[in-house]
């Protein structure tokens, strides 16, 4: 069986973002790191090679390199980089188009994404890149096991638990809970960091980018106007906060 | 042409995303058609009124809902009707529709919405880095999908004068993907995304055993309950990671909002922070969830919230 494993670089989650150039631009802390939910989708693929003996490798499109050693480290024998200036501006749909292109090429029995990435939130790639490869998708896998041509994997739904066969090839997408990835040993990040990256360009696999939707502004959270502390015993304190929610906040 | 709401059946009517998609297209001058696929359609004189157009799509594959027949037929009515702008409310079939949809069709895609307005062309507003900052994008031309978080709209706007209804077969790919076992939990009530009120709990419920008072207070409220991360990893009885609320949980985004006994830490505040009215009740004064809330009790919330509770069914009755 030949795993894919699409890996996003992204900003690290405690990362500092600020609004700059007047709402033009985001300044963002330079801290980059493996997606987290797509650690969860390389231990997965780990697992599919240490249960399995599945052959797998790690693909990682724009920014990567460091998401890409990550991959490496944690135990990944291969790695991909499609490196392009064009990626830059790119909607979602020009980065499936390049990573399903890639695997396509490479060969795949099962890719394996992040249910989202924490910096955009949008959860499209991985579905998108099973409709390109015209296979079909299971999205926020929290169980997963490898039978004969198929794999038996599990979803949460909004009334419980979901339990489908899933005919290889397919692309599934990790929701926390499906494995705790693992922490790289030292000597994994040694062999990481002299790993060769292969690479290739967006001409190279035949995709031409398309810019996504134009952003106007950016704008920081909005403050909360200064918090109003209740004082006084449990009794009186509760007495005082359900008044205020009802009256002065219309929130009852 | 046009906007499309796709429309979602839960239970015996609709999920409130679908009132809010529809009462956002009314409020915007919109002549909007309400799209209900499969067994979606059954309850679809509720919407009466509410859309300009209701279009009930029937076919092979497509009850009970399934993720390729559902893909196959939505692409196919909306590359033939083409509307400027299809909107969706954010949820399980959400995910895996809308992405694939766009994939097929080679539209623009956008998720995490929080906001739509028409300045010349539609803007979306949504989260950026996060939720670190947030973003305008400009939808210019061509066909757009996208889906919006719950509680992102009022639902308010006048209703239409007449609501006309069409009706539409489809021959819909079979599925290929085959659910061969489906439990049902009893105890899910109210999706934590999607319910007005969410009382969330952290490490300072102390036990497992107290959680029921969170319970109480969301049922009281009409509300759901939920937790932090720390109480998902520590295997508290209840504290599912269905009902974890921060970054690597659910987004949440209600009118009301309770942390009892949460410190506040960026993990947690980034699936909150855009909650209306934040309450939160901690033993210690300098908690940093203080600074992301509008009420605040210093307190014990084992002692604070049976109180409220008390409070609350004082005001009800
Ligand atoms: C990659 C990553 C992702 C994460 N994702 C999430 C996420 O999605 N959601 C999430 O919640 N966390 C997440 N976390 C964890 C997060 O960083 C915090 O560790 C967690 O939110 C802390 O939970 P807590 O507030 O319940 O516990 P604590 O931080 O231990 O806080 C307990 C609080 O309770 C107060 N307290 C104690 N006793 C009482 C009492 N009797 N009455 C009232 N107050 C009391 C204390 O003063 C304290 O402020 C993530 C972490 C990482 C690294
Ligand atoms: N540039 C990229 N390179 C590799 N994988 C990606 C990239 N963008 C998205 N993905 C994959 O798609 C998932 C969802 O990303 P997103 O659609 O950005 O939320 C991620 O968890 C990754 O597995």
């Amino acid at each position: 069986m030949k795993v894919a494993v699409l890996a996003k670089e992204v900003p690290d989650l405690e990362a500092q973002v600020k609004v700059a150039g007047g709402g033009t631009s985001l300044d963002i802390e330079k801290r980059r790191v493996l997606n987290f939910f797509d650690e969860i989708a390389v231990e997965a693929a780990l697992k599919l090679k240490e249960s399995a003996g599945a052959e797998t490798y790690a693909v990682s499109a724009g920014a990567g390199v460091d998401a890409l050693r990550r991959a490496l480290a944690m135990g990944i024998p291969g790695a991909f980089h499609i490196e392009d200036p064009a990626l830059a501006d790119a909607g979602p749909l020009t980065v499936a188009r390049a990573l399903a292109a890639f695997v396509q090429k490479e060969g795949f029995d099962l890719v394996l994404a992040g249910k989202q990435a924490t910096d955009d939130e949008a959860g499209l790639v991985g579905p998108m890149v099973a409709e390109l490869l015209g296979v079909p998708c299971v999205v926020g896998i929290v169980s997963l096991e490898a039978s004969d041509g198929s794999v038996r994997v599990s979803r949460h739904t909004d009334t419980g638990v979901e339990v489908v066969d899933l005919p290889l090839p397919a692309v599934v997408t990790a929701e926390k809970g499906l494995y705790e990835p693992r922490v790289p040993a030292v000597t994994g990040v040694m062999k990481a960091m002299k790993a060769k990256i292969e690479k290739s360009s967006l001409a190279d696999l035949g995709v031409e980018a398309e810019p996504g939707p134009k952003v106007l502004g950016y704008q920081p959270p909005a403050k909360r106007s200064a918090i109003k502390m209740i004082p006084g015993e449990p009794a009186e304190a509760a007495s005082q906060l359900v008044q205020l929610l009802r009256d002065e906040a219309k929130a009852l | 042409m046009g906007l499309w709401v796709i429309a979602e059946a839960a239970g015996e009517g609709f999920r409130p995303s679908t009132f809010e998609l529809l009462s956002q297209a009314r409020a915007m001058g919109e002549e909007a058609t309400a799209v209900l696929v499969g067994d979606d359609a059954a309850n679809k004189a509720q919407l009466d009124g509410l859309a300009a157009k209701i279009l009930s799509v029937s076919g092979d594959n497509l009850s009970p809902y399934a993720a390729d027949p559902w893909v196959d037929a939505l692409s196919q009515l909306i590359g033939e009707a083409k509307p400027d702008l299809v909107l969706f409310g954010e949820g399980q079939r959400t995910r895996d529709l809308l992405p694939r949809i766009a994939a097929r069709l080679g539209v623009q895609a956008i998720t995490a919405g929080m906001g739509l307005k028409k300045e010349g062309g539609y803007v979306v507003h949504r989260p950026a880095q996060g939720g670190k900052a947030y973003m305008d994008l400009a939808l210019e031309g061509g066909q757009a999908l996208v889906a919006f978080r719950p509680n992102s709209f009022a639902t308010d706007a006048p209703p239409v004068a007449a609501t006309a209804y069409e009706e539409k077969s489809v021959a819909a790919a079979a599925d290929r993907a085959p659910v061969v076992e489906r439990t049902v939990d009893a105890a899910k009530k109210i999706d934590i995304t999607e319910a007005a009120v969410v009382i969330c709990g952290g490490r300072g419920m102390k036990g497992e055993e107290n959680l029921v008072l969170l319970e109480e207070l969301a049922d009281l409220l009409g509300g759901a309950w939920g937790v932090t991360r720390a109480l998902v990893d520590a295997s508290w009885k209840g504290a599912d990671h269905s009902i974890q609320v921060g970054k690597s949980g659910k987004t949440v985004s209600p009118g009301l909002y309770f942390a009892c006994g949460i410190s506040g830490a960026t993990h947690h505040i980034m699936g909150m922070d855009t909650s209306k009215v934040v309450v939160a009740i901690n033993t210690d004064p300098n908690a940093i969830m203080f600074e992301y809330a509008d009420y605040g009790i210093t307190g014990d919330a084992l002692q604070v919230l049976p109180e409220i509770i008390n409070e609350v069914k004082a005001l009800k009755s």
